[in-house]
């Protein structure tokens, strides 16, 4: 096996038996399974779904669900290597070439991943380190009517409470401005997003 | 804040005993400018200068910080409605001295009431940078903008005294959060033209 593009590291013993597995499904089951995959890796919180249509393609297409399952995790390691790597559908293609998928199959394995790859790279940039990420933020304004020092104020508040993940925890912040700190507040977010829109 | 009570007014013809205009005038900016709890220790530092025994300059001090507080919390502004104030015994000459510095220091100690107004911790500060995330665990080459922000909170005034507790807060934000935060802020300043305008 020739250099691969998805991973540095050697491929598990197993995987080529799978591969070979692999080949000696038709060209519907192959389709119908790839379809199962994607539907995974682009919902990956779906796990029970996942497993269920699994078991349903096992018993439709009279596969036992153990070795199913050895298949998919052999399958798996492509994609997910591909997807840290930024792999084009080629380099996709060749790698189960490499590894012993039919070229018929690797083909349209490589054809799949080319139109679910925005979705894919999108959710694994999600996925980055964000630190103390702001979630939401929720707002109120007033006037101050009076306090204990001067009978008639009349003047106007913001109150912000900033809703933050600091780990997997979720922490509120209050913060208080006037009216002046509201608008150079909105002045420097206003120079924050051109300057955030000039490297999209 | 209450109306000054004769024997307050009393307390204050003390001042008839400072050894010159300008050290009344230092006297009443202290007295405003003192929350109640450090009184005490102000009468004690005045009281050498007033020739006053320690009751005395208490008396004095609150009657001061008491008469101070009241004009700025009605809001007074006009040299009548100051003199009124004070009861028709009391001494001409210094009623017209206090009314005097009383309507020097009003707007300035106005603000100072507002500024020291109990309120949510204060944003005092704002910092922002962006960064482009180029690589992560989970995706080796991206070109991802992000904005830093960092806020600096003071705590409550009125809790910290005279050494505020500043607190520094570092956020990140997405391009979207971004976006959905200046929609809400700019909701917020078509609201706060429309009552500007009404």
């Amino acid at each position: 096996m020739g250099l691969l593009n998805f991973t540095r590291d050697p491929v598990p013993e197993a995987v080529s038996g799978d591969m070979h597995n692999l080949n000696q499904l038709s060209a519907q089951q192959f389709s119908a399974l790839t379809e199962v995959l994607f539907r995974f890796l682009t919902e990956p919180k779906e796990v029970e779904r996942f497993l269920a249509q699994l078991s349903d393609f096992a018993t439709m297409n009279k596969i036992s669900l153990g070795p199913l399952k050895n298949i998919v995790k052999s399958i798996l390691l492509v994609p997910n290597g591909a997807l840290k790597r930024n792999l084009s559908s080629e380099q996709v293609k060749a790698d189960f070439i490499a590894l012993g998928l039919s070229e018929e199959k690797a083909s349209y394995f490589a054809e799949q991943w080319k139109v679910n790859s925005p979705t894919l790279t999108r959710l694994a940039v999600g996925q980055t380190l964000m630190i103390n990420q702001l979630i939401d933020m929720e707002w109120k304004f007033g006037v101050t009517a009076g306090s204990s020092e001067l009978e008639k104020v009349g003047s106007i508040f913001l109150q912000l409470k900033l809703v933050i993940k600091k780990g997997s925890q979720l922490e509120n912040v209050y913060v208080e401005l006037t009216l002046p700190q509201f608008y150079s507040f909105l002045h420097e977010m206003e120079r924050v997003k051109t300057s955030l829109e000039s490297f999209s | 804040m209450a109306a000054l009570r004769d024997a307050e007014f009393a307390a204050l013809q003390s001042l008839l005993k400072a050894p010159s205009k300008d050290a009344v005038r230092q006297l009443c900016q202290e007295c405003f400018s003192s929350p109640p709890a450090a009184l005490g220790t102000l009468a004690q530092r005045a009281c050498p200068g007033l020739a006053a025994g320690p009751e005395e300059a208490e008396q004095l001090v609150s009657a001061l910080h008491n008469l101070t507080r009241r004009v700025v919390y009605c809001g007074l502004t006009r040299a009548e409605e100051i003199l009124s104030l004070f009861p028709e015994n009391f001494h001409q000459n210094l009623k017209n001295l206090l009314t005097k510095i009383i309507l020097e220091n009003i707007s300035a100690w106005r603000n100072e009431a507002q500024a020291s107004q109990i309120s949510l911790p204060r944003l005092v500060d704002l910092d922002w940078r962006v960064d482009i995330k180029t690589s992560s665990d989970s995706i080796v080459r991206m070109a991802v903008p992000t904005c830093l922000l960092q806020l600096k909170i003071q705590e409550d005034a009125a809790l910290c005294g005279n050494n505020p507790v500043v607190s520094a807060l570092t956020v990140e934000l997405s391009k979207e959060t971004l976006d959905t935060m200046l929609e809400g802020l700019g909701r917020i300043r078509d609201q706060l033209s429309a009552v500007a305008n009404k």
